[in-house]
């Protein structure tokens, strides 16, 4: 049949009798192959899509079109037939006369008028849409039509071929209109030729809407000569009626023997140079897109797009992911449409003015906070606590700004960023007034802080112990990757960029992009493809901190716990930061027994009012409701407690941390965490258990009343008597005894 | 018609190797999608599934198992909702590690934690350790949720949630009528912000 004799990547459209739908794409394979190859095209409400690809068109005309540019799922890219182009006002209505194997080869009417088309070469789209660094261009065809697109697709090695291009400006639906329909199905097998009055409905150019909407501006050049043929630009009509029914083409001419160059691409550009077509071809300047980020959701974060490396390696193929890039490239571009960058922007900089404006009440509390900030924090061995108290401050500047009535103004005026964003946003820009100003004094009393506490020199002492260990010796499964020098390199440059952001956000976002490159590199270079989890990535994260500034991380993460807004913790950030403190503890209490105890008990405090804080401001974030989480206050006092058991060893610290909640402790955590550290398999005597639990449950309801209230000196200290209690009936001889295997085990 | 969408933070805890992250894995995979829903890693990910009249966002925290590691959980299992103990149904001792795990989560958990345990790796009955009944009776001695689980061949994963789900105690009649619906007027949620 005509079909499979013709030129590959023909194609017909066959309707659906049943529906009159288009229901199958009918692709020729070649003559090699003597064969056609079958699409379901898929018609969901208004989209048109092939079953196989997730690509949605909103009519037939444009999916043609695009698998004309691109071929997706299909072995190549469609062959439109060429006389289509040659298509004048006087010729048109040919075209509505035409019977299916029209559109396998070129219809006599038209012929002569192709002939006229002398070296008709190949065509080029060149609607250009790409992210060069993470900045969106979208260029608008009508300026290429005026300007020329020289520019575009200049090219360094070969800037001739392409000057003095002429164009020609076609409708978008330069061949079909899916409006009309067949009322009977085009069987392939049937001899096409023969079925002359097969009663096909016949489109004619009345029924088709003129939609000559968003023009695509193709470029023919002549690869030959580099003589152009000129077409006009109304030679064609904006919307081309055809037989809907059977739209094919015949190409034969694609590779005629007057063309004595290759055919130069179709291209769009995440297509461009190297994917499938074929080199050698001059590369483009405007970077592939194969690097691109999608930072579209907020838990996403890809690498960003580094010239180094994607100009060194700029034709990577990445045919199987194509599908994906293109739906991000179509979501891209919708929030760029959509304006929300310009929304961000505004309530971004509106902030910034109310905190610089004169008698406002924004300004003056930002003023207040900076300048008593700034005076505080001299006490080091309270920088956790001075840090609550930023967070808070923070917090009520959060209030107060949300009480501007300008700002009310403007949150109600945007519509399209759901509230989370806004939190987002709004924390965001409260960074930047005001925790900017101190970022570098908070860092310094933390620093302080973890010196006189000693975290300082156990980390770094420690470190020298540990940095030998290889992955397994820190608890990895033998395959799992780490990372090479070269990203380990990166990491450490990310290391330095988290160090420098003062946004607690900002810092989370570059800690996750250092977890998703060590992830990376656990899979990349792991031998079994087996899913990784915690198991693998806290020893990796420890190898990479092994290898990394860990004081100055350690102070990066107490900045981020205490600072970051409550209600992120709960999510992907709140779960690597973790994860991150984590490590650093292990790393800190790792050795020198003694020395690991003291740094437990400086941990935990810092975990347990981190935690404290949390629960004490999340409820008062704006709109929380919405995101509420099921939050059980219990282990926050609890594990704090349990900082300060038997082993709590400088009471005089003990003191000073004390205020408000910070001080409610409870008997059940007293010797808690010491003991799950340590005798994590303790069985207890059941009887003896018993006591000591409902002991401590009585003691927890106590301080969940008095949670939130100050508790007067005598009434702790009877507490605290009643913990040590507890916490020498929990640890008899026995369990110093499996204490000290666990320790063996560490050593 | 807008639901209420709650959060649950579900801690993944066990013996290294019992197959904690594919159990999540597992779960999360029909739903996973890079485009949309990108996660760093297999150790959080996220999974939003409709209870009832509520969409339910479990968010998984996964833990190392390594004894080395064992002080770092109340870390992770703080302000859990739920935790799944996992143990290996050909390894007697793993067993006998998720019995220290829900005394320590009795202890110094949350209270009221929603605890789950899952014996993995039940396609592998022959080299089977820990009986069913042994398990399942203390299970219930404890008032857990047991089920036994393979990751591998998909057995039980998506019940193990969904008995998680039926556990979890129902938002209040305030919190839920403020948890409806994500659009309130910020009028509203001015007013919200204050109650608690």
């Amino acid at each position: 049949m005509s079909l499979c004799v013709s030129p590959p990547q023909s194609f017909l459209i066959v309707c659906d009798p049943a529906t009159s739908q288009p229901g199958l794409l009918v692709v020729s394979a070649g003559e090699e192959q003597e064969g056609v190859l079958d699409y379901h095209i898929q018609t969901t409400g208004t989209a048109f899509r092939l079953s196989e690809s997730r690509l949605s068109f909103p009519d037939l005309a444009q999916l043609v079109f695009f698998y004309s540019l691109t071929r997706d799922v299909l072995p190549g890219c469609l062959t439109v037939p060429r006389w289509i182009y040659s298509v004048t006002a006087k010729n048109r209505e040919h075209l509505s006369r035409l019977q299916p194997e029209a559109w396998l080869s070129t219809p006599p009417d038209l012929q002569a008028d192709a002939m006229t088309q002398r070296e008709l070469s190949n065509v080029v789209c060149s609607i250009q849409l790409t992210s060069a660094n993470g900045a969106l261009c979208i260029i608008n065809p009508l300026y290429i039509h005026d300007h020329g697109d020289d520019w575009l697709t200049h090219r360094a090695t070969a800037p001739t071929q392409l000057s003095g291009s002429h164009r020609q400006r076609f409708g978008n639906r330069p061949v079909m209109d899916t409006g009309m329909a067949s009322k009977r199905p085009v069987s392939l097998n049937q001899e096409l030729p023969v079925r002359e009055n097969s009663g096909l409905v016949r489109a004619t150019s009345a029924d088709s809407p003129q939609s000559a909407s968003g023009g695509v501006v193709l470029r023919r050049l002549s690869s030959a000569s580099g003589s152009y043929h000129r077409a006009s630009a109304d030679s064609l009509p904006p919307s081309t009626p055809s037989t809907p029914q059977a739209l094919s083409s015949s190409a034969s001419d694609l590779q005629s023997p007057g063309s004595q160059a290759p055919p130069s691409p179709h291209r769009v550009s995440w297509i461009e140079d190297g994917v499938w077509l074929p080199p050698p071809r001059p590369s483009s300047l405007l970077p592939p897109p194969s690097l691109e980020l999608d930072t579209l959701s907020i838990s996403s974060i890809e690498e960003e797009q580094e010239s180094g490396t994607s100009n060194i390696n700029p034709h990577v193929p990445s045919t199987q992911s194509l599908a994906s890039k293109v739906v991000h490239r179509l979501s891209v571009v919708g929030q760029a449409l959509g304006g929300l960058v310009c929304q961000k922007k505004r309530l971004t900089n509106r902030v910034q003015e109310l905190s610089r404006r004169r008698a406002e009440p924004f300004s003056e509390a930002v003023k207040e906070f900076v300048e008593v900030t700034l005076r505080s924090g001299a006490n080091h061995n309270g920088a956790l606590e001075f840090l609550q108290g930023v967070r808070s401050s923070l917090t009520s500047l959060r209030e107060t700004l949300l009480e501007s009535q300008e700002v009310q103004a403007l949150l109600d005026s945007i519509t399209d960023i759901s509230d989370p964003e806004i939190d987002t946003l709004i924390e965001l820009s409260l960074h930047k007034v005001a925790l900017k100003p101190v970022s570098a004094h908070l860092n310094s009393c933390i620093h302080a802080s973890r010196t006189s506490d000693g975290t300082v020199r156990e980390l770094q002492s420690n470190m020298r112990v540990l940095e030998k260990k290889g992955i397994k010796e820190l608890g990895g499964s033998a395959d799992v990757g780490v990372p090479d020098a070269v990203t380990l390199e990166r990491i450490q440059q990310r290391w330095t960029s988290l160090h420098e952001a003062y946004s607690p956000n900002k810092k989370v976002h570059i800690l996750l992009k250092v977890c998703k490159s060590i992830y990376h590199s656990m899979s990349a270079n792991a031998t079994s493809g087996s899913v990784h989890g915690a198991d693998d990535f806290l020893p990796c994260l420890t190898w990479v901190l092994l290898r990394s500034d860990a004081v100055t991380l350690q102070i990066d993460t107490d900045y981020m716990m205490e600072l970051l807004d409550p209600t992120q913790l709960q999510g992907e950030g709140g779960y690597y930061l973790t994860t991150l403190y984590a490590s650093l503890y292990y790393i800190s209490s790792f050795q020198p027994r003694l020395a690991a105890r003291q740094l437990s008990v400086e941990a935990q405090e810092s975990l347990n009012q981190w935690h404290r804080r949390r629960t004490l401001y999340c409820n008062r974030s704006r709109r929380s409701p919405h995101r509420q989480t099921i939050r059980k206050p219990g282990p926050i006092s609890r594990m704090k407690a349990g900082t300060k058991g038997e082993h709590g060893a400088k009471p005089s610290e003990q003191e000073p941390g004390c205020q408000g909640t910070s001080c409610v402790q409870d008997s059940k955590g007293k010797s808690g965490l010491e003991e799950v550290a340590e005798a994590p398999s303790l069985g207890r005597e059941p009887g003896r258990k018993e006591e000591v639990l409902a002991q401590s449950s009585e003691t927890e309801r106590v301080v969940k009343e008095e949670d939130s209230t100050e508790i007067p000196e005598k009434e702790r200290e009877n507490k605290e008597e009643v913990l040590a209690q507890s916490s020498e009936t929990e640890l008899g001889g026995e369990v110093r005894g499996v204490r000290q295997n666990c320790r063996a085990e560490e050593r | 018609l807008d639901m209420a969408l709650r959060e649950l933070k579900v801690c993944l805890l066990g013996e290294t190797g019992v197959g904690k992250s594919s159990i999540v894995w597992r779960f999360v995979e029909d739903s996973f999608d890079p485009n949309i829903n990108p996660t760093i890693g297999a150790s959080f990910m996220t999974k939003t599934v409709q209870y009832q009249n509520e969409l339910h966002k479990f968010l998984i925290w996964d833990t190392a198992g390594q004894e080395r590691f064992r002080a770092l959980a109340p870390m992770y299992y703080r302000g859990s909702a739920a935790a799944i103990i996992v143990y290996d149904i050909t390894k007697e001792e793993s067993f006998q590690t998720l019995k220290n795990w829900v005394k320590e989560l009795r202890q110094h958990g949350p209270p009221n934690i929603v605890v789950a345990i899952a014996g993995n790796k039940c396609d592998l009955s022959d080299a089977r350790e820990v009986s069913e009944k042994d398990a399942k009776d203390y299970a219930d001695s404890i008032h857990a949720i047991f089920v036994e689980t393979s990751a591998k061949n998909a057995i039980n994963i998506n019940e193990v949630f969904i008995e998680i789900s039926k556990r979890i105690p129902a938002v209040d009649v305030v919190g839920a009528t403020a948890a409806r619906g994500f659009k309130l007027g910020r009028q509203a949620s001015e007013s919200h912000r204050t109650c608690c």
